[in-house]
């Protein structure tokens, strides 16, 4: 740095960033807003019916810019539009070089901080996400239960939903698509650094809009939030829209670096064919999240568009049609859950080839299954329609491709138990959350292959069968490769193990939470109870109070493994820099890795799953 | 210390069978005892459909938990520090992944002709002679007007085993109308007519439920209905008041 300095000798780097973190972001949020709610008030047409809606949106737009400009999202592109680009001074600054834990709270570029600040991120959106559902549970405990307001209720459900697709989204892409995937491919860095802290500091602002939403009268219609019942929603559907729209803008630039990333920065050697599994798994759902996500940025700003210059894209009264908006939705909505789904299953083959000292079994059916899942899932989406009476004679064809769904599925629990098979499993903390994985994800997939059935659809569909059948996907899949990815990956972030018995503990009361309330829930829907429900008849009782009680479970799970988490990172075991004795790239560098990973690129001659064994 | 060599596989054979065994008869068991009673041929033949998908994916479920037993049985480690490379490093075996993929294609065809037949069943509606009921939903109650006669009423009666059309439509937002002992639903939209086939096989009261959230009272949107006899129904039908 001190050679560099000599070459521009007017200043350290930084610039302004050294002025700039989370707390600066968000004052600056709040003045922005504040600003834009202010100048809305006053020059826009009072009389108008949307004129609140369009404050509203003024306002999100106002905290985005705002908070983008307090975090220093903005300085890049102002210093190189005003012919100042960076110096390598301010490169190695913006990287958060000798900045020690405070550079956690910057716009730092560094991938490996990045990396930490999602896990932190997750955390976030699953914790709030989390006491969403116990407060929806705690309602559900009883019948005729008023432990929350019902208009309160009705937005938590709606909420709840959304947070936790969000902490899914990047539950295993954030984190380790960031901390991992550099090194794994041995680069420096991400391919577009600066893109990579913006995507990141990007959906803090999303989130910040959609807690705003709690705040502002809620969202008491539901996540897909379709019209026309989205239109009797106050402001706090602008609010959600706009989260929506940020939230799209942070997932593309996030996609968008990955895909760059892998393309371009794979050191020599690092062919296809010898890129870890997971590498794959990452850039697939990164395909697949830039197909979908415009969808839902489109769905959005339309929606925007109604609410506030009065067009009528999705209401049918003024010549439009809420189908329109359902196909754009789910168009995005299945895709997604896929995005969510494939990284998570990535960093499960990479732990079990690792974990039972063997190669990942069939590497190309691992590919040729993610492939194909992405795939077929952008025609499938019909599938959450069968019950709109659109189209209903493209019922059989939608039946068609969503059935096939399962052939590829399949083909994950031929390379999972092909990998484990013989092996020699070792059963620390992501092994046994894998083995949860495999047992919950059958049950996933099963009931979904019930709902793909259209007569079978046509009694369970919007039933709690349906909620049940998501959650096993969510929570009992991919939360559980999520946790078995975080344990993998953890000693190398912290330089610790996460630790086994509270880890153990978290898992149990996790997994038999899972098999408790979400078994009774499918009880509770083929009984004939609906989705959404803020009270229920007697005759749901029973699964109820089970469904409630297994929710609890599952939380006190969750803080013990948040606890788990917060000790071993702090004065946890040290665990060397490659505890499970792994090839590839990225347990072979020190831990913590040092600021830009490699001094000298290392060349690569063969795939990381050799352990040394016959052939 | 080898834990890896080849342990018989006669155990998980017999582990696969009987969880098969178990499987099939919860198949048999759960739908019907389950799931509301049937009324109506639809619902009939959507209670089989999960029985005959649940015996389909048995062995399949079966087979990853006897494989995962086995595995948890023989395959684990039981020492300190890293274990040893295994001594199988198998990293393809054509035959199990084309017959892996064989066997889940004969699943998916076997579910789809199955699925695509009761769907054509399902969708039926070729009586001359239908009853056809106008559903109107909004928030939060469901109205029924009979056509060809002035009734309109907030509860539905309907004849035994007479075929009945459902032209559907809501006056606010999307409502979901569904019928639990018919194994029928469809949205009620705004701006749009749907449609639902059925034909009432037992005397008794029905459930329609909301499945559509649709607002503040969406729980509350409930109501029931009655299947009588087709005297009965003539009877109720007459004792209505006639709109105007
Ligand atoms: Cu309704």
């Amino acid at each position: 740095m001190t050679t560099t300095l000599q070459h521009a000798p007017t200043k350290a780097g930084g610039g302004l960033a050294r002025r700039q973190n989370f707390l600066t972001a968000l004052i600056s949020g709040v003045v922005f807003a504040w600003l834009a709610w202010y100048i809305g008030r006053h020059t826009l047409d009072t009389t108008t019916r949307s004129f609140s809606d369009q404050v509203a949106v003024l306002t999100a737009c106002g905290w985005t810019v705002g908070f983008w400009f307090g975090i220093g999202a903005l300085n890049g592109p102002g210093r190189w539009l005003t012919g100042r680009d960076h110096t390598r001074a301010d490169d190695l600054y913006y990287a958060g070089e000798n900045q020690g834990r405070a550079r956690y709270w910057k716009y730092c570029t560094d991938h490996k901080v990045v990396g930490v600040q999602y896990i932190i991120m997750t955390m976030v959106l699953l914790g709030t996400g989390g006491i969403l559902a116990m407060a929806i549970r705690t309602q559900l405990l009883t019948p005729g239960n008023h432990f929350v307001d019902q208009q309160v209720y009705n937005g938590f459900i709606a909420v709840h939903g959304m947070l936790m697709i969000l902490a899914l989204i990047v539950a295993v892409a954030g984190p380790w698509a960031n901390f991992v995937v550099p090194i794994m491919i041995g680069a420096h860095d991400m391919a577009f650094p600066r893109l990579n802290a913006l995507s990141l500091w990007t959906l803090v602002a999303a989130a910040g809009l959609l807690l705003t939403t709690l705040a502002v009268g809620s969202l008491p219609v539901g996540w897909v939030v379709l019209a026309p019942i989205s239109n009797q929603a106050g402001v706090g559907m602008d609010f959600f829209a706009m989260a929506i729209i940020v939230f799209t803008v942070s997932t593309t630039v996030a996609g968008i670096n990955t895909i760059a990333t892998v393309m371009t920065l794979r050191t020599k050697g690092m062919t296809l064919s010898r890129l870890p599994i997971f590498v794959w798994g990452s850039v697939i759902a990164a395909a697949l999240g830039l197909y979908a996500f415009p969808y839902f940025l489109t769905v959005e700003a339309i929606q925007i568009l109604d609410r506030t210059v009065s067009t009528s894209f999705f209401v049918a009264t003024g010549g439009g049609a809420g189908w329109l908006q359902a196909n754009l939705f789910w168009l995005m909505g299945h895709p997604e859950v896929y995005v969510i789904l494939i990284p998570a299953v990535a960093a499960l083959f990479e732990i079990a080839a690792v974990m039972s000292r063997k190669p990942v079994f069939s590497y190309r059916t691992a590919i040729a299954g993610m492939t194909g899942l992405a795939g077929l899932s952008i025609l499938v989406w019909a599938h959450h329609m069968f019950t709109t009476g659109w189209a209903p004679t493209l019922g059989g064809p939608f039946m068609l491709t969503t059935e096939l769904i399962s052939i590829p599925t399949g083909l994950f629990f031929l390379v999972l138990l092909g990998t484990l098979w013989r092996g020699n499993i070792w059963m620390k903390l992501p092994t046994l959350w894998l083995f949860g994985f495999v047992f919950n994800f059958i049950i996933a997939g099963i009931t979904g292959i019930y709902l793909s059935d259209i007569p079978i659809d046509n009694q369970l569909h919007g039933t709690m069968f349906v909620t049940a059948h998501f959650h096993y996907v969510f929570v009992g899949s991919v939360l559980f490769g999520a946790i078995a990815a975080l344990a993998f990956w953890f000693p190398k972030v912290s330089g610790r193990y996460l630790d086994e018995t509270q880890g153990k503990i978290s898992f149990w009361l996790v997994f038999i939470g899972v098999q408790v309330t979400f078994l009774a829930m499918f009880t509770s829907g083929l009984r004939g109870m609906p989705r959404r429900y803020s009270s229920y008849s007697m005759i749901f009782e029973h699964t109820n109070f089970v469904t409630t009680m297994g929710a609890y479970m599952i939380m006190a799970g969750m803080l013990v493994l948040l606890g788990a988490v917060i000790s071993s990172w702090r004065k946890g075991e040290p665990s060397g820099p490659n505890p499970w004795q792994a090839n590839s790239l990225e347990w072979l560098v020190p831990t913590p890795p040092p600021l830009e990973n490699f001094d000298v690129l290392p060349t690569i001659k063969e795939d990381p799953y050799n352990f040394g064994g016959k052939r | 210390m080898a834990t890896n060599k080849k342990h018989s596989l006669t155990g998980f054979y017999w582990l696969w069978f009987a969880l098969t065994v178990v499987g099939v008869i919860i198949s048999i068991w759960a739908p019907a005892y389950l799931m509301p009673q049937s009324m109506s041929s639809n619902m009939n033949l959507t209670i089989l459909t999960m029985v005959v998908f649940s015996v389909a994916a048995a062995p399949v479920a079966a087979g990853v938990y006897a494989a995962t037993a086995y595995l948890l049985r023989h395959n684990i480690y039981r020492g300190n520090s890293v274990p040893p490379a295994a001594e199988v490093q198998t990293r393809e075996n054509a035959r199990l992944t084309i017959g892996w993929v064989l066997a889940s294609t004969l699943l998916t065809v076997f579910l789809l002709i199955w699925g695509l037949g009761a769907l054509t069943v399902d969708n039926g509606g070729n009586e001359s002679n239908p009853l056809v009921v106008n559903v109107t939903g909004q928030q939060w109650l469901w109205s029924f007007s009979y056509a060809g006669t002035h009734v309109e009423s907030n509860t539905l009666v309907l004849p035994l085993d007479r075929e009945v059309v459902f032209h559907i439509t809501s006056k606010d937002v999307t409502h979901g109308f569904w019928i639990a002992q018919m194994g029928i639903q469809v949205d009620a939209n705004a701006g749009a007519i749907t449609e639902l086939h059925t034909t009432p096989n037992k005397l008794g009261t029905f459930d329609i439920r909301c499945t559509q959230f649709c607002g503040l009272n969406h729980a509350f949107m409930v109501t029931q209905g009655q299947v009588m006899t087709t005297q009965g129904f003539d009877n109720w039908l007459a004792a209505q008041p006639q709109r105007a």
